[in-house]
């Protein structure tokens, strides 16, 4: 439900709410004789029982008491009349004094009933994990990024969100996806199998340096000769693709040319690019090959007398080589012949690099990392404990996993290896209903009274809130110790400038602005022949920093609906005609100081000039999305702004709108601004359309992919327009500067939506008040963004859960 | 994979580029029990689908004017020349449950949920969905434990992306016409991948029965496991794990019947690589997907929505660049009325593709088309008036000779929409008193 803006005067009560009562009397103000009065007069006439037009039945309102009853409806009524809906045209009006008694009357008697009433937190249903927060879930749980849900079937969207409890549903198709999505991913984090460690076996005449000259014979020469070429004196390397974290065997064989008697030294070298520590240069010098210098930074492995003088019996080396060496290039150098001495030749038949040695992938290690010092059975319940716990976001009960440990040793007797055993049990982890849920689980699942959730569970709900995903370790941590409560406002802190904050932009904001479309949407290539899957993703991108920056930055909330600022590639500042960083047009001489040119892909901050763009509103994405495929479309822009800015939806059409007979040709040409206003002037459609289409014409000077032009076709562009309460505006500029003195409406809006979002479910009556005192901190608090999702999550319904409908 | 026939798997690969012409499998021998003469002395069993298309059509351009065989077609239905003597053109028949009935606004919503359940959708875009069983669960229920899959719900869009759909009426209502009780819709899937995957598995006929073995031991565990949640969870939370319950009851009963029917037969059809971008190709692997169910006998109940009722998309391939909703409400402009006719038709060439599919692959004495009725229409007569009455609906296929097609029968108007559901699901030995808004059955279906 989305409730009216409160007037100033609910917000100044609610913050006094908290030290003292603000009326001092605490009679209940009565419905009677002003309220009854003003229906005989106004409403009895069409709404009484048996006469019951739109069956609504007014003469059951009689007293306070059946007015707080019959609350939703009241909502309903009052703003039908407020907004000058009720009574029809064509009956008498009440005067603007009657509508104002009674719009502060039967307030007020709902401010005192919540004021009296008990806090209630309401009732979360338990929640499915929906495609997102199954994937991201998968991602932290597993480590790797599978992206399973992509195959599974679109989550069912409740309140505008995809998040929501009553609403997500689970047909057999989705089990059906778990199963297969399941067994995936265990079969790619856990190999009960392990392949052989890899071999890469490069014969000599292969090896580097290479060039001209290089023999093709079966050994592949180097010697001490003097000033040889590189290619005839070493070192031999060879280049290698490898992960830096294993451990690798290197093998070769080789014999030696030399004077009777003469030793011949070889090392073998280690070159990673990265490497911390090399050799020194005194230990380089040793070595011998015009090669030498370019391997650096490198290390020695190992150094050997070559023994071998025959090639049919050539030596033998086998070499561990250690990890993190940011290994690139193996090599064999000969050290230098001590001056004496003639010069010596190696001959190298191969080299042969085999590994990682532990062919087991990262996933694997971790999951099933335990203390090997342990019997199997300890073994099998340290990573069930662990694996089941994070899972299920919670500890996980001894006899839970006694019960998958029973199961898993089960399997080892039937066959399967350890690995097997724990890959099965992972499958049955990501089945199960506590791990596809998000339980809050509570010994007295029914008792009425508001308690807090425990630690894991609101660890639980800040995760997915902010992060779409399971609690980090610190998270887990501070739950752990039962010390979370005590810090959130820390962690929110925390978690709102980590990247996983994203979310936020990707979830909640592009559900609340209903950009999503944006995938999807396709105006016209004939008239927009512009637009493509670039200028698309360019449009949506632009959307998303600029809300990231505004979470990241801790802006005010007010930049939602007027920045001087946006973030731009090539594609998109072109779309826009603004041809440098300080927004100059291109084409035009420059306005401001000249910028930086815009890069050609990554995104730039751009500042803008007001007086055309700034906000969400004039973003090419929102414009795009509320536009038909060949026109703009002010209906959709004035409702999507009522909707999702102002959080006053206007009313669905009634069932039998009358045709828009487009048969008097004479009557209906124009520009659409004029052709609307004949439509408007029926009266069914007036009441609404009044409250839309001056804001949808606003918007007039962006067409329908949200480039500015200043003519709609031939006819030129008008942006004045009035609101219903009065409010005039020339343009964009003054119709902004609307916006902002509606801020407390802007910033409830926010508040309900991201409530909706964070809970998981639709806003009720009973959450009015919480919704009145976030609203009252936030514009204490310079409307930082911040400030709104901390007194989210400090609120009752975030942190309190009730069971059965609490008695009123 | 096994080849059956003389069809090579290239030629069928090489035919997956140009949709149209897709070699059929006519001539890789029987994929069904019977056609295969496995069982013998069983004749093929009758199916039946409902396909949906949004926003109405203008009646003038889909009512034949004359009654009985001697008909012509009118402009919208020309895609179905070839196959003219297997279908009727059924005139009079009224939802009335898609009107507001006092709910105000949303005929869209209202005219897809109430098309398959003769029920009015509760106006809510939250937490108490309700409408009523549609026809096809109705008939999955009695008859789908023959078949590996009760039904499938396939179509050619995605669920809702955002927000309430149509008036305050949840999404859901406008995304899928398969009711399996008042309160629990079914999804439908659009990705020929994943329809292929549940048809026939994603490796095909090895391996099926050990991993079903496998998900069915691990079904019973993770059962077990769950049940130490009840009473600590509030009665709201236990509905949702009775959702969660009864689908992997749902996947048991899949695996132990497909233990006992005889064993599937994955047809030498290239899987789906996915969702094609463009969307004609899309449709047609749907179309595809339809057959190959009715085919190989994966089940015999299918519903198929082309597309979302109130579905905005517009029809680059056939020139429509105006989105299909905003063109329903032509305002009797003659050139939104012709785009939307191109509309469609283009729709309706879909509904051609698969009668002349179904009709090439033999069955029994006959063909495939014999043993189907294959119904096709929308909840919402006029897209301009929205109104609910004199429907556009078609019935194709001869239903085992109990359908005698070829003619356009006129009903009273106001006849309801749910008599039909009745006759087909009496045509599928499935018997009941009513179903939604139902007077009784329909007369005049065969003559």
């Amino acid at each position: 439900m989305i409730f009216r803006s409160s007037s100033l005067m609910v917000i100044l009560c609610a913050i006094a709410a908290s030290v003292a009562p603000c009326v001092a009397d605490d009679a209940a103000p009565s419905f009677a004789p002003v309220g009854v009065d003003f229906l005989k007069k106004h409403c009895a006439k069409c709404h009484t029982d048996g006469k019951s037009e739109g069956s609504l039945t007014l003469d059951r309102y009689v007293d306070t008491q059946s007015l707080v009853k019959g609350r939703r409806i009241w909502m309903a009524i009052l703003k039908r009349i407020e907004t000058g809906d009720m009574p029809p045209e064509e009956e008498p009006q009440p005067t603007k004094d009657e509508v104002d008694a009674i719009g502060k009357l039967v307030r007020s008697i709902y401010e005192d009933a919540d004021r009296k009433a008990k806090p209630d937190p309401g009732r979360v249903t338990l929640r499915r994990l929906n495609r997102t927060e199954y994937n991201n879930t998968i991602r932290d749980l597993i480590g790797v990024d599978f992206n399973p849900a992509d195959d599974f079937p679109t989550d069912d969207i409740g309140y505008g969100f995809d998040n929501i409890g009553d609403v997500l549903s689970l047909p057999p198709v989705l089990m059906e996806r778990y199963f297969v999505a399941a067994e995936g991913i265990a079969n790619q984090a856990i190999l009960p199998k392990l392949p052989d460690p890899p071999k890469r076996h490069m014969d000599g005449q292969y090896l580097e340096p290479a060039g001209k000259g290089v023999p093709t014979t079966k050994y592949r020469p180097i010697s001490t000769k003097p000033d040889g070429e590189a290619i005839f004196t070493g070192p031999l390397h060879y280049e290698y693709k490898v992960p830096d974290d294993g451990e690798y065997i290197f093998r070769s064989k080789f014999y030696a040319e030399a004077a009777e008697g003469q030793a011949v030294r070889i090392a073998i070298l280690a070159h990673g690019p990265g490497l911390a520590q090399g050799v020194t240069d005194d230990e380089a010098n040793q070595l011998f090959g015009k090669a030498v210098p370019a391997l650096r930074p490198f290390v020695i492995l190992s150094t050997h007398e070559v023994q071998s003088r025959d090639k049919d019996k050539p030596d033998s080396i086998e070499v561990k080589v250690p990890p993190n060496l940011d290994l690139k290039r193996m090599a064999i150098a000969l050290f230098k012949t001590p001056e004496d001495q003639p010069p010596v030749t190696l001959h190298v038949d191969y080299f042969h690099l085999e590994g990682p040695l532990d062919t087991r992938p990262k996933t694997h290690r971790a999951l099933l990392a335990c203390d090997a010092s342990q019997p199997k059975e300890a073994q099998t319940r340290e990573v069930l404990t662990r694996l089941m716990s994070r899972a299920f976001r919670r500890p996980a009960q001894p006899e839970e996993v006694e019960r998958f440990a029973k199961r898993v040793e089960a399997d080892m007797a039937a066959g399967l290896n350890w690995e097997g055993g724990i890959q099965r049990a992972l499958i049955a982890v990501l089945v199960s209903p506590k791990f596809l849920f998000r339980m809050e689980l509570d010994d007295r699942p029914e008792a009425a009274e508001p308690r807090p959730l425990d630690e894991f569970q609101l660890a639980s709900r800040l995760s997915y809130f902010l992060w779409s995903t399971m609690p980090d370790a610190e998270l887990t941590a501070l739950a752990t110790k039962g010390e979370l409560t005590a810090n959130i406002d820390a962690q929110v802190k925390r978690m709102l400038t980590d990247k996983r904050a994203e979310s936020l932009v990707e979830n909640f904001a592009m559900q609340w602005l209903e950009l999503q479309r944006l995938k999807t949407i396709a105006p016209d290539p004939k008239m927009f022949p512009g637009f493509d899957d670039r200028l698309r993703r360019a449009m949506q991108r632009e959307t998303e920093i600029f809300i990231g920056e505004i979470i990241r930055e801790d802006r005010s909330i007010l930049d939602f609906v007027d920045a001087d600022f946006t973030y731009l590639n090539e594609t998109l500042a072109q779309h826009y005609g603004i041809a440098d960083t300080n927004g100059n047009w291109i084409g035009q001489p420059p306005h401001r100081d000249k910028g930086e040119p815009i890069p050609r892909r990554n995104f730039v901050r751009v500042s803008l000039d007001p007086s055309q763009r700034g906000g969400l509103l004039t973003q090419a994405s929102i414009l795009t999305v509320t536009s038909n495929p060949t026109r703009t479309s002010p209906v959709k822009r004035g409702r999507w702004v009522l909707e999702q800015i102002l959080g006053d939806p206007p009313p669905p059409a009634p069932p039998d709108v009358p045709l828009l007979e487009e048969g008097d040709k004479a009557a209906l040409t124009g520009s659409l601004r004029q052709r609307m206003e004949q439509h408007r002037s029926k009266a069914a459609c007036a009441n609404c359309h009044a409250r839309m289409d001056p804001i949808g014409f606003v918007f007039e000077n962006f067409d329908a992919i949200g480039r500015y032009r200043t003519k709609d076709g031939e006819f030129p562009i008008e942006t004045a327009g009035e609101l219903p309460d009065g409010s005039k505006f020339a343009g964009l500029v003054e119709f902004k500067q609307i916006l902002r003195q509606r801020k407390p409406q802007i910033s409830r809006c926010l508040i309900e939506k991201l409530l909706t979002f964070g809970l998981g479910r639709g806003l009720e009556y009973y959450d009015r008040p919480v919704v009145d005192r976030i609203a009252a901190k936030v514009t204490q608090g310079d409307d930082k963004f911040s400030t709104v999702i901390r007194e989210i999550v400090r609120s009752e319904p975030f942190r309190l859960r009730r069971g059965l409908e609490q008695a009123q | 994979m096994t080849a059956r026939g003389n069809v090579s798997r290239r030629t069928m690969l090489r035919g997956l580029g140009t949709a149209l012409a897709l070699p059929w499998l006519e001539s890789m021998g029987g994929l069904s029990a019977w056609a295969d003469g496995a069982v013998a002395a069983k004749t093929a069993p009758n199916r039946m689908a409902i396909l949906y298309v949004p926003n109405g059509v203008n009646m003038a351009d889909w009512t034949p004017a004359a009654e009985g065989t001697d008909f012509t077609l009118p402009a919208i239905l020309e895609p179905l020349a070839p196959v003219k003597d297997d279908l009727l053109v059924l005139t009079g028949l009224t939802a009335d449950k898609a009107r507001p009935h006092g709910d105000g606004g949303g005929d869209h919503a209202r005219a897809l949920s109430a098309f398959t359940t003769g029920a009015q959708a509760r106006k809510t875009d939250g937490v108490d969905i309700r409408s009523g069983i549609s026809v096809d669960q109705l008939a999955a229920s009695r008859i789908g434990d023959q078949t590996r899959l009760p039904s499938l719900e396939i179509g050619g869009e995605g669920g809702p992306m955002a927000g309430n759909c149509d008036s305050g009426y949840s999404c859901v209502y406008s995304a899928t016409m398969a009711w399996r009780s008042a309160t629990q819709p079914l999804p439908k899937e659009f990705n020929p991948k994943i329809v292929f995957e549940r048809m026939f598995g994603a490796d095909g006929d090895k391996g099926r029965k050990q991993r079903d073995d496998l998900r069915k031991s691990i079904l019973d565990f993770v059962r077990d496991d769950a049940a130490s949640l009840t009473g600590k969870v509030s009665r709201n939370d236990q509905r949702k794990l009775d959702e969660y319950f009864s689908s992997i009851r749902d996947i048991e009963q899949r695996i132990e019947r497909s233990q006992s029917l005889p064993p599937a037969k994955t047809p030498d059809y290239p899987m789906p690589a996915g969702i094609p971008d463009n969307f004609p190709d899309h449709l047609r692997l749907m179309c595809d997907m339809m057959v190959l169910a009715f085919q190989t006998d994966t089940t015999r109940v299918c519903t198929f929505v082309l597309t979302n009722e109130g579905s905005n998309r517009s029809y680059p391939n056939i020139g429509v660049a105006e989105g299909h909703h905003e063109l329903s409400h032509h305002g009797n402009d003659e050139a939104k009325k012709s785009k939307i006719r191109e509309i469609n038709k283009f729709h309706m060439t879909q509904l051609a593709y698969i009668l002349q599919k179904l009709k090439s692959i033999p069955e029994g004495e006959g063909n495939l088309l014999d043993h189907c009725m294959i119904a096709y229409g929308s909840g919402n007569s006029d897209g301009n008036a929205h109104n609910h009455d004199n429907l556009p609906i078609l019935l194709a296929g001869h239903c085992g000779g109990t359908i005698t097609p070829g003619r356009h029968v006129k009903y009273p108007n106001e006849t309801p929409l749910a008599n039909l559901w009745l006759s087909m699901l009496e045509r599928m030995d499935v018997r009941v008193p009513f179903l939604g808004d139902s007077t009784g059955s329909l007369s005049n279906l065969h003559v």
